[in-house]
């Protein structure tokens, strides 16, 4: 059997098994829509807080205009009691609350100390930091605006004062992420590991499917075999790869710096180890029902090793180790490092290699196993 | 048949299978483990920062000092822009605090240096806790600064503190004081783990009638009985589960629990029964084993960001908020979340309870389609028996 032909019986059969089908074609159309979906709106805004206004002044009625004016807070009520802010806050009408203490205004002006309290739900880490950094923010306002009114009145000029309050200016801003949106954050990296999984379960349903039948896979020799079906996932997941790295970046508004050959240069080792990935994992089952189940459950712990979520200097470092003959681990770092945050070749060019390694690797992995599969199908 | 004839073909049937056999016994265990273990540090420490100091003068060193003292911050030195830029990109550093030449020059002369940060907004949790870490320290220090010079102007300690600092601030994280990932992000990563874990061993167990073609005898046996005698069996020993992992989250490693387990329990039990619903469904309607796991994988593999945790769900565009609603994980974290955190009451309890309804139009459905398939299966079986009597 010649290797184009080899070539294009896997094709068709990848094409007329519908649970093939499916999943990748399918599946890499659907996760592109359904994994950002969630994420569009990109950053919390308006959350609702209630305020304890204990003071009742000018001064503490202008904090909660203020907090109206942050896009981060909406105030939905004024409530007399912290047990009252509390009880919003677990019913889920409101998600932090600030207390402004009795003499707020008067004790300002006096120069005396006063002492603001913020609150927010920690279940919701995000919600939590867009009520605590709105609060403060409106907080430290409301603090400079006495100590302004005060020096003013002291004789001081208004540039003086500003000076004053603010000697040294800290600028932070954010890089790679300039909105800090969500989707940038997770599209990428996510978007990468359903190429992975899909395709590594491509591979091992239509491997599972074959092993111990009669077929034109017993016709050609195992390196051909290894070959021509790595050669046609490469092939599809290479258009796939294009939809994703390329459309999908675009259309979610990621930020991507990197250049393009360089891009498709550090994918190619990606899409073959995983190929080669796949073949050798497919010599694990013989029903088309299990590499689905083992790749789904192990989903979840390769995205987070990946290191984009959680940092990989607080992972233990045997799973790190573990981690890395996944093709996925090092692709996703290599790609976020190259495509979005601008790194150099030079920098990422040992990851490159490493997937080479693992494409290497697998590659001898699958012939022992296809080898095994295949004359055990003879030997029955 | 009696009723324990069929709780015993279940069992029997599930002794038989060794991946089932694996589902339900250590794969769960090495699963809940080993996500534990990649959360264990909790409380993110010592992430590398970019240092460039172009000043090197008194005050930029106690700057950098007290970015040492932050347990968050670990500084390294780097002695141009350059090359912290470079270890940026790299992932090796997380931020770059710039301290510009003559800072404290500046400083003393009255005009207003800039210190700049830059920070990883692509690793975006890592990135924005050390943006506001880093600002935070630096403001403390410059504070110290500032209040040496009111005590060296004649100003007393007690007056001079609050000049610096005339609005003192009080926060609370509340129901997860430390802001300890665990606590935050244990829950649901092993609610979802859970989840799959259920569906694989009900989808399993329904694919084996298939697998094995005893559709047939499962329906002479009654398809309702044989179905009850399959969530009579499956329900308690994911619910097994599902207790192993609150053991472990609110005894083992004591996290704040503020209500009861009896509540969460029931309502794990009420989940279950909705992923039932979901995989009977599509068992009945696909009725192939393999595209069965990969309809239900697709279904149920992003149950994860769907729940609301990481991203608030009233912050999800409509349709998400809509998927949302069929995942019962999603329903299932409100309860979880209001009982560990707010310790609710039953009738809270019941409401979110009603918040299943929609999955009851599940079963007409399942019905229908189960009628379908019974009768497809007695037509291929006579068919045969015509050929064989021929």
């Amino acid at each position: 059997m010649s290797f184009w032909s080899l070539m294009m019986a896997d094709l068709k059969s990848i094409l007329t098994d519908k649970a093939i089908a499916v999943t990748i074609f399918g599946g890499v159309l659907f996760y592109s829509v359904l994994y950002p979906l969630p994420y569009l709106n990109e950053v919390p805004t308006k959350q609702q807080i209630v305020v304890i206004d204990g003071d009742h002044s000018s001064l503490s009625r202008q904090v909660i205009r203020h907090i109206n004016a942050s896009p981060k807070l909406d105030v939905v009520s004024e409530l007399a009691t912290i047990e009252q802010g509390q009880h919003w806050i677990e019913s889920g009408k409101a998600h932090g609350l600030m207390v402004i203490p009795d003499g707020f205004r008067r004790d300002l002006i006096r120069q005396e100390g006063v002492t603001l309290a913020y609150a927010g739900d920690a279940n919701y880490f995000l919600i939590y930091s867009a009520v605590i950094e709105g609060l403060m923010s409106v907080g430290i306002d409301a603090g400079k605006y006495v100590q302004f009114n005060g020096l003013l009145a002291r004789g001081n000029s208004a540039e003086q004062v500003k000076h004053d309050l603010e000697p040294i200016k800290l600028n932070s801003v954010p890089a790679f992420n300039p909105s800090l949106g969500y989707t940038p954050y997770v599209v990428p990296g996510v978007l990468l590991l359903v190429l992975h999984q899909t395709m590594l379960i491509g591979i091992g349903i239509l491997g599972a499917g074959q092993w111990g039948r009669e077929g034109y896979w017993n016709r050609a020799s195992v390196m051909q075999l290894i070959l021509a079906r790595s050669m046609v996932f490469a092939l599809l997941y290479s258009l796939f790869t294009c939809f994703y790295v390329g459309f999908c970046n675009y259309w979610y508004g990621v930020s991507v710096q990197g250049d393009m050959l360089q891009v498709m240069l550090f994918l190619i080792p990606f899409i073959l180890s995983t190929a080669m990935a796949g073949v050798a994992f497919s010599c694990l089952f013989v029903r088309r029902d299990l590499p689905t189940q083992v790749l789904l459950l192990i989903s979840m712990p390769i995205l987070f090793l990946s290191g984009f979520i959680w940092p990989l200097e607080l992972i233990p470092a045997p799973l790190i180790g573990l981690s890395q003959l996944i093709p996925a681990v090092p692709s996703i770092q290599g790609l976020l490092q190259l495509n979005q945050m601008g790194a150099s070749w030079t920098d990422i060019v040992h990851l490159w290699w490493q997937l080479w390694a693992l494409a290497l690797g697998y590659l001898l992995l699958a012939y022992v196993g296809v080898r095994y599969r295949l004359n055990s199908a003879v030997a029955h | 048949m009696s009723f324990r004839q069929l709780l015993q073909r279940e069992l029997n049937a599930l002794w038989h299978e060794p991946w089932q056999l694996a589902l339900i016994s250590y794969i769960p265990l090495i699963g809940i483990f080993s996500l534990w273990w990649l959360f264990n540090a909790g409380l993110p420490r010592e992430l590398p920062v970019a240092i460039v100091d172009q000043d090197k003068s008194q005050l930029s060193r106690m700057l950098v000092r007290q970015l040492q003292a932050n347990a968050v911050i670990s500084p390294i030195h780097y002695q141009d822009v350059g090359s912290a830029k470079a270890s940026m990109e790299k992932a090796e550093t997380y931020a770059v605090v710039v301290l510009p030449f003559q800072l404290n020059r500046d400083l003393l002369t009255g005009h207003q240096p800039i210190i700049d940060i830059r920070y990883n907004a692509q690793y975006l949790l890592v990135g924005k806790l050390l943006s506001s870490q880093i600002q935070l320290s630096l403001a403390d220090g410059l504070k110290h600064k500032a209040l040496i010079k009111q005590l060296a102007s004649g100003v007393p300690m007690a007056q001079a503190k609050v000049n610096i600092n005339p609005v003192q601030t009080q926060i609370s994280a509340l129901y997860n004081a430390n802001s300890n990932y665990i606590v935050f992000l244990l829950p649901p990563v092993l609610l979802a783990l859970g989840q799959l874990l259920a569906m694989l061993v009900f989808a399993n167990s329904l694919n084996r009638e298939l697998r094995l073609n005893t559709l047939q005898e499962w329906f002479s046996l009654g398809t309702r009985r044989v179905l009850f005698a399959k969530i009579l069996v499956y329900t308690p020993l994911i619910v097994l589960q599902g207790r192993l992992i609150l053991t472990l989250l609110y005894q083992y490693l004591g996290l704040p629990l503020a209500g009861q387990f009896g509540q969460l329990l029931l309502a794990q039990v009420v989940m279950l029964l909705a992923v039932w619903l979901l995989v009977l469904t599509i068992f009945f309607l696909l009725q192939d084993s393999a595209r069965v796991i990969s309809f239900c994988t697709a279904l149920f593999a992003p149950a994860f960001p769907f729940m609301g945790i990481t991203f608030p769900t009233q912050e999800m565009p409509l349709l998400a908020q809509w998927w949302r609603l069929l995942m019962p994980s999603s329903h299932y974290i409100d309860t979880h979340v209001g009982v560990v955190s707010y310790g609710q009451s039953f009738s809270a309890f019941t409401q979110q309870i009603v918040s299943y309804w929609g999955f009851l139009f599940l079963i007409p459905i399942i019905v229908f389609l189960a009628r379908k398939v019974k009768r497809d299966t007695q037509v291929v079986l006579s068919k045969t028996q015509c050929s064989e009597v021929n």
